[in-house]
């Protein structure tokens, strides 16, 4: 009985729970029944009018790219609006013959010279896409003219779901110059939009390729914003959604580049396109690259054309044999060649191996006998010290130098000033490092052809044939050892700023090597870069720029028996307070001294301002 | 309450019961056809026919389910318990396939399997066989302990995934199964009462402090009424408070950006270009359909494929558009009638365990009812929570005909 009465007591108390929970059912639901009445009936008119006649858009507000600057403000690289004329599902008439109509009035559309806009190919692919790609209109006309798009507004009342878009594209006023610095803009590709890294970036977003455009791609970008439109049935904006704030897009950062517009057009000038080769112009005290040229170069505002003639513009540089998309300048490798005489006999005074005083035995009678082998200098220069063998550039001095220093001091000292294999981590991608070889990693690299290290080789690697350097070590090389005062890491960047010119970054110079030797060895090599220059008798005499004490030293690089040398000059001047480090390298055209001074004279003289008139009189 | 009770006396089966459920099932089949029509795929491919082949496969597990001794579902509780524990833990940090950045799936070739659906039916049984025979009191604190344990770890692993809708509806289930436990509604009150500090509280604005101060009042009378342990009211008061101020202080502590987006969580509409613009196309399609709607097959919003979940999650806006308000308060009302019939289950037997898994599956088809239509008028946050028995999805139709089947099953076995 008392059982009964507990179970009766659990049920009455479980009844009543049961009750209340399905009260609180009905107070939910009666919440969602006020709520369905308020949509359906308090402001049925306004959501039927949002439906039916107007529609509602998300228009993604692409942001401005942002702009590229030299270093005293010229624009190097802008926007321009560009026209796309597109279809848009959701404004398209439904039924396929309506469609199909919209398709045949398409493709009678000419322009004022009676060329038709449209062909049956590509249009057919857009409305076949139409039936996938509900949301996001599909472009037609890419990059059209002001004159096609003042044609498809004329016939717009005909052409529902015809709509008329503005992007804006990159414009390079300079067309080539810098092309390899300044990198170029395309639309992302399928491949990289699978990849983690671009999972910010979505189909249809344009991205930066190479040069500076890839390298500060998101400083660039900005942020898109977004907007809520009202189209009528036409697909056409009508107005903005009330209530409804638009997210304002965000301008990308304004980069000023170290780039100085006017050496880098001297620059440009002075290695055309017909020759292979690169220039770079940095200043050793900061590693602000001034002027960088790879030759021949590439007109990046071929790839903002239209589809047909940027895929033109593509295939041309693509298979050109000149290879004219690669920036030399960072990623091309050659041998340093008489250029590394420099850090041999750096190496040599360093260790102590070498003084002004030093003179050897076998003096330069046109050849060295090592062994077996008879190897040749380019002259008949006599008996001669450090600085004289620097200024003749004689191999038969620096023979006999590197089995004295040996290989691991010499690539040592290299490396102190930027040579080697790791890369400068300069702010653009693409840069490769250089090679100093010593036994191991030499027998490793030839591991396949069989070759094993032997002493011998020193004698090559001694006068600079068979390392890599770049360009832009080259470039390095001279300035740094020039200042004596560390090297600081090549960069493009000098400051980000928003579109107000508020400055957000400012790049930090950074000391990456030591750069460092004693002030006797610096005082000795940089009389031994000015005789290269300035004395009568110095194979770097052409480089010479008058009223400023230029040093420099010359290099004719083997590559092909047979071939032209592939000529050198880096220059770095002026010697008492070096400002300016130039490197140029042509390709297959002769001597250093003759072929690639004068070029970079003409660097020299622009960068300190010096008129060629004047050298005349 | 004299014909419910006919009706639960005079038959084995609850026809009334089945035939709502099939009633539910067959508007959910139409409402997925006709949200993706237009599709020019061959009909074994097509989703509305995938759905008509799930619940077929759902039915016969249900009616597998129905002949099941209730004193074997007891006994297979713990067990699956723990497979479903091990599932979790596999999908977490072994076989996660990234569904909208969330691992949720074990991918076994023929089907998809979501743990954190398994889990919702094996939690249902555990809790309610163990409260069955342990019931709990705010007066006995220790027999909170098992339960909170068989709660936590499941609730844990499901948020790990991160899945914050499906964690939410195991807090439903928990809450609901300690009412039918011996909680009363007060109590219910004052264990969930430091949730509504901390909303309450997050605000500086005079009214919410207003309103704050009169609940912290409304708790501390709960608190007297029932006479509770001393040691137990102070730490009620306490964790109020202290809740509330937290809340505040870490309000204040989240940078703008982080506010708004808590902001827009709970707001969709504050933010109208991002998943406010779902709602906004959500609540004009619903709103557009009027009193009767523009009848089936013409929703101009969703035919137009404003809705990228239109045939899963936002299944509800394509009956609020194509047939408008007495489509929808007559889907509420079959889901109400539903209710009804599955609780009156309850009352045919007198074993706590009949009781507390009715009402556990019950409470897991409210929830998503409430949250699912609640999200499709703009009224909670966009969660990824379906309707059941109406938004396409094999897994989740599976759950609720096994919840059916469980519901049969009691019915049938309950009064032995």
């Amino acid at each position: 009985m008392l059982n009964d009465n507990q179970d009766n007591e659990a049920v009455q108390s479980r009844n009543w729970h049961i009750v209340v929970f399905l009260a609180g059912v009905g107070l939910l639901f009666l919440v969602l029944v006020i709520r369905l009445y308020s949509l359906q009936f308090t402001h049925y008119e306004e959501n039927l009018q949002r439906s039916e006649n107007n529609r509602l858009r998300k228009v993604v507000l692409t942001a401005e790219r942002g702009y590229i600057y030299d270093r005293n403000g010229n624009v190097l690289v802008r926007n321009r609006p560009s026209y796309q004329i597109a279809l848009h599902a959701m404004s398209l008439p439904k039924k396929k013959e309506d469609r199909k109509v919209i398709f045949n009035k398409l493709l009678q559309i000419k322009d004022k010279e009676g060329e038709y806009l449209f062909d049956t190919l590509s249009l057919d692919t857009a409305f076949q896409r139409i039936n996938w790609i509900k949301t996001r209109p599909i472009r037609i006309l890419e990059d059209a003219t002001a004159e096609q798009v003042a044609i498809i507004e004329e016939h717009s009342s005909e052409l529902p779901g015809v709509i008329t878009q503005i992007e804006s594209r990159r414009e390079y006023p300079y067309g080539t110059l810098a092309s390899h610095v300044l990198g170029y803009t395309s639309e992302i590709s399928e491949e990289q939009l699978k990849l983690p890294e671009y999972e910010s970036y979505s189909l249809g977003d344009r991205i930066g390729q190479k040069g500076l455009e890839q390298g500060y791609d998101q400083e660039f970008r900005g942020k898109n914003g977004l907007k809520l439109v009202e189209v009528n049935a036409a697909g056409r904006e009508v107005g903005q959604v009330r209530g409804v704030e638009t997210q304002a897009p965000i301008t990308g950062l304004q980069l000023i580049s170290t780039i100085d517009l006017k050496l880098q057009k001297v620059a440009e000038e002075a290695i055309p396109d017909s020759v292979k080769g690169a220039l770079v112009a940095i200043d050793p005290r900061n590693g602000e690259i001034l002027a960088m040229v790879s030759s021949p170069r590439l007109d990046p505002n071929i790839f903002s054309l239209k589809k047909r003639e940027r895929n033109k513009g593509w295939a041309q540089v693509a298979l050109d044999s000149m290879r004219p998309l690669t920036n030399r300048a960072i990623s091309g490798t050659y041998t340093p060649a008489s250029v590394f005489k420099l850090v041999t006999a750096g190496a040599g005074l360093e260790y102590g191996v070498l003084s002004e005083s030093k003179y050897y035995p076998k003096s330069c009678t046109g050849g060295y006998q090592y062994g077996a082998r008879y190897q040749k200098c380019w002259g008949v220069h006599g008996n001669l010290n450090v600085v004289h063998a620097l200024r003749l550039s004689c191999d038969v001095f620096f023979y006999q130098a590197g089995l004295d220093i040996d290989m691991a001091r010499i690539n040592e000292f290299g490396r102190r000033f930027g040579l080697g294999e790791k890369p400068l981590g300069v702010d653009i991608p693409g840069e490769k490092g250089g090679w100093l070889p010593d036994s191991t990693s030499f027998n490793a690299k030839n591991k396949r052809l069989g070759w094993r290290w032997a002493r011998g080789l020193i004698l090559n690697l001694a006068i600079g044939q068979g390392e890599l350097v770049t360009p832009l070590q080259q470039a390095v090389l001279i300035g740094s050892i020039a200042t004596n005062r560390g090297v600081y890491q090549p960069h493009f960047m000098k400051e980000l700023r928003d579109e107000n010119g508020t400055l957000v970054r400012r790049y930090e110079p950074k000391i990456i090597r030591s750069g460092h030797m004693k002030p006797e060895t610096h005082r000795i090599l940089m009389n031994a870069l000015d005789s290269v220059v300035n004395h009568p008798g110095g194979t770097g005499k052409r480089g010479a720029v008058p009223g400023i004490r230029v040093g420099g030293k010359t290099g004719s690089g083997e590559w092909k028996k047979g071939e032209k040398t592939h000529a050198w000059f880096a220059a770095v001047a002026p010697l008492n307070d070096p400002q300016i480090a130039v490197a140029v390298i042509l390709e297959a055209a002769g001597g250093g001294g003759a072929k690639a001074a004068p070029v970079a004279r003409k660097v020299l003289m622009a960068y300190f301002g010096i008129e060629e008139e004047e050298t005349k009189k | 309450m004299s014909s419910g009770r006919f009706l639960d006396k005079s038959l084995k089966y609850d026809w009334l019961f089945l035939g709502i459920t099939f009633a539910l099932m067959t508007v959910g089949v139409c409402l997925v056809y006709s949200a993706t029509t237009g599709e020019d795929i061959p009909m074994y491919d097509t989703f509305w026919f995938k759905q008509i082949v799930y619940f077929f496969g759902g039915s016969l597990l249900a009616a597998g389910i129905v002949f099941v001794k209730i004193d074997w579902l007891k006994n297979i509780a713990f067990p699956i318990y723990v497979v479903s524990l091990v599932l979790l833990c596999i999908v977490l940090f072994l076989a996660g396939d990234v569904v909208k950045g969330a691992g949720r799936w074990i991918d076994l070739g023929i089907f998809k399997l979501q743990p954190s659906e398994f889990a919702k039916i094996a939690y249902l049984l555990t809790i309610s066989f163990w409260l069955s025979k342990h019931p709990v009191s705010l007066f006995k604190l220790k027999t909170f302990a098992v339960p909170a344990l068989l709660f936590i770890v499941p609730f844990a692993l499901v948020l790990k995934q991160p899945d914050l809708s499906t964690a939410l509806v195991f807090i439903a289930v928990t809450l609901v199964a300690f009412f039918f436990a011996g909680l009363s509604l007060t109590d219910l009150f004052l264990v969930v009462s430091p949730v509504f500090s901390v909303l309450l509280s997050h605000s500086q604005s005079i009214l919410f402090q207003v309103l704050w101060g009169a609940f912290i009042c409304l708790v501390v009378f709960a608190v007297f009424r029932r006479r509770l342990p001393k040691a137990l009211m102070a730490a009620i008061l306490v964790v109020n408070i202290l809740s509330g101020y937290a809340s505040s202080m870490a309000w204040n502590m989240l940078e703008p950006h982080q506010q708004k987006r808590v902001n827009t969580f709970l707001d969709p509409m504050s933010d109208p270009l991002g998943d406010g613009y779902q709602v906004l196309q959500s609540i004009t399609a619903i709103g557009s359909g009027g009193a009767v709607g523009k009848g089936f097959g013409n929703g101009s919003q969703t035919n137009l494929a404003f809705l990228p979940e239109e045939h899963t999650d936002f299944i509800f806006s394509v009956l609020g558009e194509q047939f408008g308000f007495f489509g929808c308060t007559f889907v509420l009302l079959l889901f109400a009638l539903f209710l009804w019939r599955a609780t009156s289950i309850c009352k045919m037997s007198s074993d706590p365990f009949v009781t507390l898994v009715t009402m556990g599956a019950s409470t897991i088809i409210l929830f998503h009812v409430v949250v699912n239509i609640a999200m499709t008028v703009g009224l909670m946050p966009v969660t990824g929570l379906p309707l059941p028995f109406i938004s396409y999805g094999g897994s989740f139709a599976l759950t609720c005909m096994v919840l059916v089947g469980f519901l049969v099953n009691m019915r049938l076995h309950g009064h032995q």
